[in-house]
Order: structure tokens, then C-alpha cells, then sequence
């Protein structure tokens, strides 16, 4: 099974880390429209608005490329599990006052195309057990850490 | 392939700084680019979100439907007062619809606690119809044979 892990695991980080650079490159482009995203799930204060829509992106997309390049990928894996649970607790809330409002996940979306729902609820819940499998379970990661690691050991 | 082990401090304490090294870049980045966003908004955000209001399904009637006319029929204009006050149905009774806000609670109860027979909307006869769109909410929101006259009020207007 320890044998195994890696691999399975690594499909599984590749996998979450192309869904966090698929998600932020709308809003790293234009952090306006993602402000207003963030600003129609109506769970901020106006203060916080502006900001977390302009730091947000770049964590996401840190966090992307984290275990896509296998680059310190459990504390990637961490990051997105901390986003997801954040992002799966303004959606529940939204969800719970019935708004009729996109996700503003990925680029392009809007209500009617892709409204919130249950649905979206569990499609966060499978990405925060991935990332958490990756957290606990992701002892052999392959990428730069591993190359790091053959390089300081190599006689 | 040697394994690469990571304590657990050392998994939170390398999140913490990239979260924070990635959240500065991402104001530095901001404040340099053309398009950058004040970091704190100083004006509302226009949110659109349209409120769920409960719809239910309403049947059209022609303008010359014996309901129309009935006494027994709660007859309601769905345009805005000053269209009603130009012209308006024998009888009919004016509950504005707004396509933003929905009906007022008091104003459902007045309906539904009527004891009219049906209750038959005109609206501007548009597409979409104002009338059609209130009769939908009324049922939708527990008002019993509500039904909507098809074409508006121009149809009864001309009948």
C-alpha cells in the first residue's frame, strides 16, 4: 500500500492543483469582477471586500502551482482545504438565504449558467477531501521536493 | 524516490507564509498594475441578487371571458398608478408589479382573504406581461384561481 500511495496520490494532486490555476487566472486578470463576486455573497463587511478579492487569486494560484509542482505540496494541499472550507461556508450561507447567484468560481459564469446548489456543495466537499487525503496521506511527494530531497542525500 | 517527511508545524508554518508572501504579492501587483482596485471599497457594490419569489402557474383568458366581467372576480390592473388612472377596467383594483420588489404581505392577504370567486390580472400585455408575471406570484404565493387576461389591458381596452 506505501508502495502504491504516491501514485495514487499523485493523479490526485495534480488533479486539485489544475482546479485552483483554472480558478484564479479569471480573477487575478480582473480583480474588479472578482470583487463583485465576492461582494454578492453579501457575508463581508465592505472593508474586506476589495481585499480579500485582490489577495485571494494569488493565494489560490500559490497554492496551484504548490502541488502541481509538487513544491512543499501538503502545505499547498493545506491551503486549499482552508480556502474550501471557507468558499464551502459562504456558499452554505448563501445557499440558506436563497440567493440565485453563480459560485464565481471558474471564468464565465453566470446564474443561469451555473447556479449555486447542492450540488456545488458537494463538488467543494469532494475537493476539501482531496486536498485533506493529500494533507495526512501524501508522505512520498513526488516533484521538486522529492528532487530536492535525492539531491541533498546523493553521495 | 526517498521519502520527504514534513512535520506537522513545518506543513502550517509553510502554508502561513505562503499565504501571506502570496496575499503581498497580490497587492503589490494591484497597486502597479493599470487596473488596479482600491484596497478598501468606498462604495457599496451594486449586488443584483433576485430575491426567490414563490411562483406558481397562472391560465390566460381572453378579454372576452365571462370572468372577466364577473362580479364575483377580483379584478387587478398590474401597471403602474399612473397608467391606471388613464385607464383602467370597470371594477379593477390597482396592485402595481414591480419586477425587483415583490408583493407586499398585506396586500396578498387583501387578495386571498377577498372571498372573490377568481382573481383575473391585466397587465401592459408586454413580453413579458405584467399581468401574467403577478397573477404568477399571487399563486405562487398561495392565492387560489388566479387567472391572467391574455394580451392586456389594450385587449380589454379594445373589447
Amino acid at each position: 500500500m506505501t508502495r502504491i500511495l504516491p501514485w495514487v496520490l499523485l493523479p490526485m494532486r495534480l488533479y486539485l492543483g489544475a482546479v485552483f490555476l483554472l480558478a484564479c487566472w479569471h480573477k487575478v486578470l480582473d480583480p474588479g469582477a472578482f470583487a463583485l463576486d465576492v461582494a454578492t455573497y453579501q457575508v463581508l463587511p465592505l472593508s474586506l471586500v476589495n481585499l480579500v478579492a485582490v489577495t485571494l487569486p494569488w493565494v489560490e494560484m500559490g497554492a496551484g502551482l504548490m502541488l502541481v509542482a509538487g513544491l512543499r505540496a501538503r502545505a499547498g494541499a493545506l491551503l486549499c482545504a482552508a480556502m474550501m472550507v471557507v468558499f464551502l461556508a459562504a456558499l452554505v450561507s448563501a445557499l440558506a438565504r436563497g440567493l440565485d447567484m453563480s459560485c464565481g468560481c471558474f471564468a464565465s459564469q453566470t446564474a443561469e449558467e451555473d447556479p449555486i446548489s447542492s450540488l456545488t456543495v458537494l463538488r467543494d466537499l469532494a475537493w476539501l477531501g482531496l486536498a485533506l487525503a493529500i494533507v495526512f496521506l501524501d508522505r512520498r511527494p513526488l516533484g521538486l521536493d522529492a528532487w530536492f530531497a535525492r539531491r541533498r542525500n546523493a553521495p | 524516490m526517498r521519502a520527504v517527511r514534513s512535520t506537522a508545524r513545518g506543513i502550517v508554518r509553510d502554508a502561513a507564509v505562503a499565504a501571506v508572501g502570496l496575499s503581498l504579492l497580490g497587492v503589490a501587483v494591484n497597486a502597479a498594475r493599470p487596473g488596479g482596485i482600491p484596497l478598501v471599497a468606498t462604495e457599496e457594490y451594486e449586488v443584483f441578487v433576485p430575491c426567490p419569489e414563490p411562483l406558481g402557474e397562472v391560465e390566460g383568458i381572453p378579454p372576452s371571458d365571462p370572468r372577466v366581467g364577473d362580479p364575483r372576480t377580483f379584478l387587478v390592473d398590474a401597471r403602474d398608478a399612473r397608467a391606471f388612472g388613464r385607464w383602467h377596467a370597470p371594477g379593477a383594483r390597482n396592485i402595481p408589479f414591480d419586477y425587483l420588489e415583490g408583493v407586499p404581505d398585506e396586500v396578498v392577504r387583501r387578495v386571498a382573504s377577498s372571498g372573490a370567486a377568481q382573481v383575473v390580472v391585466y397587465g401592459d400585455g408586454e413580453d413579458p406581461d405584467s399581468g401574467r408575471e403577478l397573477g404568477r406570484e399571487l399563486a405562487g404565493r398561495g392565492v387560489r384561481n388566479v387567472f391572467y387576461v391574455e394580451g392586456g389591458f389594450r385587449a380589454l381596452e379594445a373589447r
